[in-house]
């Protein structure tokens, strides 16, 4: 395949849901509508439509890490606040920068009891790969929050501060979840922006970046608060910045990379996504589900503070459109660093 | 002894009438589960799991851990009855159980196995009771060299399960490892051969096993018309309840295997396949009837059934150390300590102590409950098997269709199992064996992402193999072992020649 056609053909998916967009909001508003009225006059028999079973949230990456506790998180407080009557599975896909998991759930169009975790990896597979699939053939549903990434390095380690860091001469051997993640372009941009030789390791999930710099076995890792919360608190590790324009509450005494000049404002963003092709009616039904959750205190309590997520929900085409802009900034940035695949 | 203080505590938990009725039940239904092909550890517990919303978080860890270990002694039934393995670990019961079954000793098998899965289990127990901190503080210095190395030994055994002909072996590896590429590879982000979307995920190797092993014997068994030969409908006690000289015989081989599985399960991914692997391997390089291997020997069954089971708390230490799942069923339970509110981490131990150590003394508690239970229950498996002896090749079809189906809910799982059935037919008319094929499939994968991931490591340079203490050590130990057959086997030679100077 030559490189104009990939160009070609990617645009052409861009283009199309934006056509869509008109249409589906219409639909959308009139059959909203339209879904109350049928709620308000024959509830028992639109309850019965979906969800039907039990329905599955998807996690792309391996057990313990940022997809997965998120899901497990929210099948749990699903299941205790009574949202929804059907039992909660959670399942991990993992692997191929989340081109696993999307495969798994596009097998599965039309139908609505899967809900998968979105994050970055979910806008730059598709761009750094050629899986065939986008975020456009799937159903965005919500984004929950922000999720900032840190630098973190063993307590160990002779690195007070990112100005120590910048003087390494040494290569350092830097670890983060897969090719292509966020982490990895956090990676590429430090590397551009200081002077610094990173050497990026993909890992499989978070559990085994944490035990990799547990052991010293890298000098550094670019990861979200909530897998090295633990470690940070009991001074294993240390954390030298954070990627968000301001510092965060959860972790005041972390500088932000800006602070120390240099220029990194990227952040993971967290959400989540249906199969393709489902109807209007579930796609509200998972809607309403969600943000109902998202509004509780316990969600506040459970997931957004321990795991230091900043909660900015969207839901439907806002999202959607949002995925569309953050898509953009990808494939500038990964053009930049050379890692489109096409 | 602290831990002995803390383990009492756990038990003053667990020891409540409800509590020790749903060990029991757990433990029964983990056994039931595990014997299906295709359904294991992961599926058994994820079943549970919505039956422990609303129990109390020690009566709900218990449930799932009773399943889990449940699930280690169920695999073994049908593995040795039907030669229908469910998991990777499984294959070596087979191996050894299955031909104890076509002579008539069954039932002697499914004894002997459950004996050693008691001691293994027991014994995996025990070092998680006492030294797994010690542990999980040197597991950590484990990293990609090492895994490599371990998957490489692993591959390695491939020549002892290679039965006549090294060649065929050395076919089915290279054709065990094309069929592992497929899907994606998250190291480059890159996807192999995906003609279908469902081929993204790889191919499931448990469909695999399924096909080989279930369907394929099946096949085969059609066209020889195999009888098994199952005895008597009553049983006397000596016929499977092991004696002293059969335990004699597995007393050593179950004692190694103990070791070996609670130390390799701490692997994570394939812990326990590379584990049960290795100690066939060791028993039959140590046994002074290496020839019987594969004929029915009862230290290649007793050694590798308490590996499988020892591995059970092996995988679960960095799991309650350091919050990191190493199998499929520890990570599902790493969900379920999620989902009861705890933090698994590093300061689990300390926010919710007594919550695990009464997990601990469930699983002891469930150890003693399922050797019990799959010890008086090895007639009813028979008998069982008797009841339904002249429609098996139905039942087993059935039981192959259904464990593939449920792998991931859909019917691709069902053909890959067909494919493989067939293939396994195939290889098993022909000669070829499955061992070498099924390791290839479940250990190249693993052992291709580590090696890129240690060189990656060491900034492009090898020399990562020999700069690491452990790498090292497991490198000089293999060149040991290589250089410890070359000679033994010139030294054999030479002795022959030196006996039959003619020749």
């Amino acid at each position: 395949m030559t490189a104009h056609t990939g160009v070609h053909e990617t645009r052409s998916t861009n283009q199309s849901p934006r056509e869509d967009t008109l249409t589906k909001i219409t639909l959308t508003g009139s059959i909203g509508l339209a879904g109350i009225g049928l709620i308000a006059l024959a509830g028992p028999i639109a309850a019965q439509e979906f969800p039907e079973r039990p329905i599955e949230f998807v996690a792309g990456y391996g057990p313990g890490g940022g997809h997965d506790t998120m899901l497990r998180t929210m099948a749990r407080l699903i299941e205790e606040q009574d949202l929804v009557d059907v039992p909660i599975n959670v399942v991990n896909k993992e692997g191929g920068s989340s081109a696993v998991a999307m495969g798994y759930l596009n097998a599965r169009a039309g139908d609505p009891h899967y809900l998968m975790s979105i994050t970055s990896s979910h806008i730059a597979t598709p761009l750094t790969s050629n899986i065939g699939l986008d975020y456009s053939d799937f159903t965005p549903i919500a984004r929950l929050g922000i999720d900032p990434e840190l630098l973190v390095v063993n307590a160990s380690s002779d690195f007070e501060s990112l100005e120590q860091l910048m003087q390494a001469e040494d290569t350092l051997n830097v670890g983060g979840t897969a090719t292509g993640s966020i982490e990895h372009i956090v990676t590429m941009q430090l590397a551009e922006a200081t002077d610094l030789d990173l050497n990026f390791i993909p890992f499989q999930g978070d559990g085994e970046v944490v035990t990799a710099l547990l052991s010293n076995q890298i000098d550094l890792a670019i990861a979200n608060p909530g897998p090295v919360a633990d470690y940070l608190d009991s001074d294993q590790f240390r954390a030298l910045a954070i990627s968000t324009e301001e510092r965060i509450d959860n972790l005041p005494d972390v500088p932000t990379f800006t602070e120390q000049g240099v220029d990194i404002t990227i952040s993971l963003f967290r959400g989540l996504t249906a199969a393709p092709d489902i109807s209007d009616e579930a796609r509200a039904a998972l809607t309403e589900m969600v943000t109902t959750l998202f509004e509780t205190e316990q969600w506040q309590d459970e997931y957004i503070e321990p795991n230091a997520v900043v909660p900015l929900v969207i839901t439907g085409e806002e999202f959607a459109d949002y995925l569309g802009k953050t898509e953009e900034v990808y494939r500038e940035t990964l053009g930049e660093l050379d890692m489109l695949s096409q | 002894m602290e831990a002995l203080s803390n383990l009492m505590i756990g038990f003053g938990e667990v020891l409540t009438p409800f509590n020790i009725a749903i060990i029991f039940a757990a433990g029964l239904i983990g056994t039931v589960v595990g014997a299906l092909p295709g359904l294991g550890p992961s599926a058994g517990i994820a079943l549970m799991l919505p039956l422990t919303f609303g129990m109390s978080e020690a009566s709900g860890l218990c449930l799932l851990t009773g399943v889990y270990m449940g699930t280690m002694y169920g695999g073994r039934i049908t593995a040795i009855l039907i030669n229908a393995p469910g998991d990777a670990p499984a294959i070596i019961t087979a191996l050894e159980g299955y031909p104890m079954m076509q002579k008539g000793r069954g039932a002697m098998a499914l004894g002997i196995s459950a004996v050693a899965s008691f001691v293994g289990g027991l014994f995996g127990l025990a070092v998680l009771i006492f030294l797994a901190p010690v542990i999980a503080s040197y597991a950590i210095y484990l990293g990609a060299p090492e895994y490599f190395l371990l998957m490489a030994v692993g591959l390695a055994t491939v020549m002892l399960l290679a039965g006549d002909s090294m060649l065929k072996a050395f076919f089915v590896t290279c054709l065990g490892v094309l069929v592992s590429t497929f899907g994606s590879d998250y190291v480059s982000g890159q996807i192999r051969f995906a003609y279908v979307p469902e081929l993204i995920e790889g191919i499931d190797f448990v469909a695999i096993i399924i096909g080989l092993y279930g369907l394929g014997e099946v096949l085969y068994n059609l066209e020889k018309k195999v009888k098994l030969e199952l005895g008597k409908p009553r049983f006397s006690i000596r016929e499977f309840v092991p004696g002293r000289s059969e335990l004699g015989e597995a007393a050593a081989p179950t004692m190694r295997g103990s070791v070996l599985g609670t130390l390799i399960g701490i692997v994570p991914g394939a812990g326990a396949t590379v584990a049960t692997f290795l100690d066939y391997a060791l028993e039959k390089r140590i046994s002074k009837r290496p020839e019987n291997f594969g004929k029915g020997e009862i230290s290649g069954l007793a050694g590798p059934e308490a590996t499988n089971n020892a591995a059970v708390p092996g995988s679960l230490i960095p799991l309650i150390t350091l919050g990191i799942p190493g199998s499929g069923g520890t990570a599902i339970m790493l969900g379920a300590l999620i989902m009861f509110g705890m933090r698994p981490g590093p300061l689990l131990m300390t926010t919710s102590g007594d919550i695990v150590w009464a997990m601990i003394a469930g699983l002891v508690l469930a150890n003693f409950f399922l050797l019990l239970s799959n010890i008086l229950l090895i007639p009813v498996f028979i008998n069982l098997l008797r009841t339904i002896q002249n429609n098996l090749a139905n039942v087993v079809i059935a039981l192959c269709v259904v464990g593939a189906f449920s792998l991931s809910y859909s019917p691709f799982n069902i053909w890959i199992m067909l494919i493989f059935g067939v293939l396994g037919y195939l290889f098993k008319k022909n000669d070829y064996p499955t061992g070498p094929f099924i390791l290839a499939v479940v250990l190249a994968p693993l052992a291709e992402n580590y090696f890129r991931q240690a060189v990656m490591l060491g900034q492009g340079s090898a020399a990562i193999f020999v700069e690491r203490p452990i790498s090292l050590t497991i490198l000089i130990l293999m060149v040991l072992i290589v250089a410890g057959s070359v000679f033994g086997r010139l030294r054999a030679r030479k002795l022959r020649e030196m006996r039959n100077p003619e020749e």
